[in-house]
């Protein structure tokens, strides 16, 4: 067993090198279809990042009646909190409301302390899981005695949905369209690669080789070649990182960057992953037409 | 090299090989065998003769299962090759060494890279590799040129190459298609004299040729085919029927 894997990985070196152009050029392609790949990827998590953030700051904000008491402020808290579709509720006093529009709004600051009273209302800023469930949370709180107004951004909510939906979906076919394409190419080239060697294939099984000769060193110069290739291709995106994400943080200068390195690992494991096992899904399929018979 | 003893399934006088009934039609409706019977026994030498596409190609594909019949039994040494199990069909092409006109040789190995690519491929240890191929390149007078690469080679260097290649699994059926196809008068009697001597030693040859004064000149027995059929057998004979 050992000695037929020494043996398969040694053909396959050899038959990697004495191909070499073949080999070389379905490396390349390999390369630049997992470039291709991951910037789609990148691209995709990137998008999904800011539909991420954007469907956090949705939020429903509801005014409080000055006569609204503590205790009412309690209740509603642990009744919103209760609630499934909220993530997060903050409490805005009166008091935390003007200093709130005075940093705002430093140049009307000297206005505010002329007022004989605070004419702001206290309010709570409501963050939600999902902005669809707007309506809902929104209706329960002009239910309540001490909630005077909630501001009204169900067109916005829905409008942004809607696009949320859109983006997403054109985002996943747009992935898959082009993971199929890279599939379809790289698996094209090492075919070309198995049928530049069919004499060899030709007298391995006239002298009695039995399949699993034939066929492994061939999957594991696809392997190989799957290797080689992500090992290349996410050298070439680490050096494009670090200009690519000040680019993008200085674009989106509102997205958590802190994710880039989780991002950065996740991306080099599915080049890694879908190299190497398109180069020995390709070499499978390829050899296999030549063993049907 | 292959010799009989007691427990080899061929001593007991089952013939090498075997074809009953043997029709082959391929898919295109093309009828390249119809109802061919045939029996070599071992250690026989039998010329396969017959104008091209009269059906020796197919037979011999038949015979190293790169094909199956149609209809009929096709038996190698008592083995129906038509019930025999996809991974069982190359344990029985090791017992079967074949050449060809065009050599099939890899260009880029030397001749003893060549000759041990058989045994490497079909797992044979590495210590048994170089004494096996040592003593073959020597029956076919190869040992000299044992470095060389093919395009360093005359043509019937080429074709001994293959024969040693042929030979290094020790086969019990030897089948030659065309073999001096490509190759001049002198060499070719050059690669008849090493596949009498392989005769000699046991192994039962079939070769496939249009060679009339190697036939003729030989005596052995004589299988025609014509469109597919076997139009005559005969021990002895020449390579146009005397009659």
């Amino acid at each position: 067993m050992i000695a037929f894997v020494a043996f398969s990985l040694k053909r396959a070196w050899q038959g990697f090198w004495r191909n070499s152009l073949m080999s070389l050029a379905a490396t390349a392609s390999m390369v630049l279809m997992l470039t291709l790949l991951s910037g789609m990827v990148i691209l995709f998590l990137g998008l999904n990042a800011t539909l991420d953030y954007v469907k956090g700051e949705v939020q429903v904000v509801a005014y409080l009646n000055d006569s609204a008491t503590a205790q009412d402020v309690a209740q509603l808290t642990s009744q919103l909190q209760a609630m499934p579709q909220v993530s997060t509720v903050k409490y805005v006093s009166k008091d935390q409301a003007l200093k709130n529009f005075q940093v705002s709004e430093p140049g009307v600051a000297d206005l505010v302390d002329s007022l004989p009273s605070n004419p702001l209302p206290a309010s709570f800023e409501i963050s939600l899981r999902d902005p669809s469930d707007y309506i809902d949370v929104a209706t329960f709180l002009r239910d309540q005695p001490a909630v005077d107004s909630v501001q009204d951004i169900a067109k916005t909510v829905s409008q942004m949905t809607a696009v949320i939906n859109v983006v997403s979906t054109v985002g996943i076919v747009v992935l898959l369209i082009v993971g199929l394409t890279v599939l379809f190419i790289i698996v094209n080239t090492i075919r070309l690669a198995v049928v530049a060697r069919a004499e060899e294939i030709e007298i391995m099984r006239l002298v009695g080789a039995s399949d699993a000769f034939i066929r492994w060193p061939f999957v594991f110069e696809g392997a190989f070649v799957g290797l080689l290739g992500a090992m290349i291709t996410i050298g070439l995106l680490m050096l494009v990182q670090a200009p690519v994400a000040s680019l993008l943080s200085s674009f989106f200068n509102v997205l958590p960057v802190q994710a880039t390195a989780m991002v950065g690992q996740n991306v080099a494991l599915m080049v890694l992953g879908t190299g190497v096992g398109i180069g020995v899904v390709g070499s499978y399929v390829s050899v296999r037409s030549y063993l049907k018979r | 090299m292959a010799k009989s003893h007691p427990t080899d399934p061929t001593a007991d006088g089952t013939p090498v090989i075997a074809l009953r009934g043997v029709t082959k039609t391929y898919a295109n409706g093309k009828s390249a065998l119809r109802d061919v019977n045939l029996s070599v026994p071992e250690g026989d030498f039998v010329f396969l003769v017959g104008p091209s596409g009269a059906g020796k190609s197919t037979l011999i594909r038949l015979l190293i299962r790169e094909e199956l019949a149609t209809r009929g039994k096709v038996m190698l040494e008592g083995r129906d090759l038509a019930r025999l199990k996809r991974r069982d069909v190359p344990k029985i092409r090791r017992r079967i060494g074949i050449v060809f006109q065009d050599f099939k040789l890899l260009p880029n190995k030397s001749v003893r890279d060549n000759v041990a690519f058989a045994l490497e491929v079909t797992g044979t240890p590495r210590a048994s590799i170089k004494p096996a191929v040592e003593r073959v390149l020597r029956v076919v007078g190869l040992a000299g040129q044992a470095d060389q690469r093919p395009s360093e080679l005359s043509g019937g260097e080429q074709q001994r190459t293959a024969i040693a290649r042929a030979l290094v699994h020790a086969p019990h059926l030897f089948i030659a298609d065309e073999p001096t196809g490509n190759l001049d008068p002198l060499i070719s009697w050059e690669i008849i004299q090493l596949l009498l001597r392989i005769n000699e030693m046991g192994v039962t040859v079939l070769m496939a040729t249009h060679n009339a004064d190697v036939v003729t000149a030989l005596r052995k027995r004589v299988v025609g085919l014509e469109g597919g059929r076997v139009v005559r057998d005969e021990t002895g004979a020449a390579y146009h029927r005397e009659d």
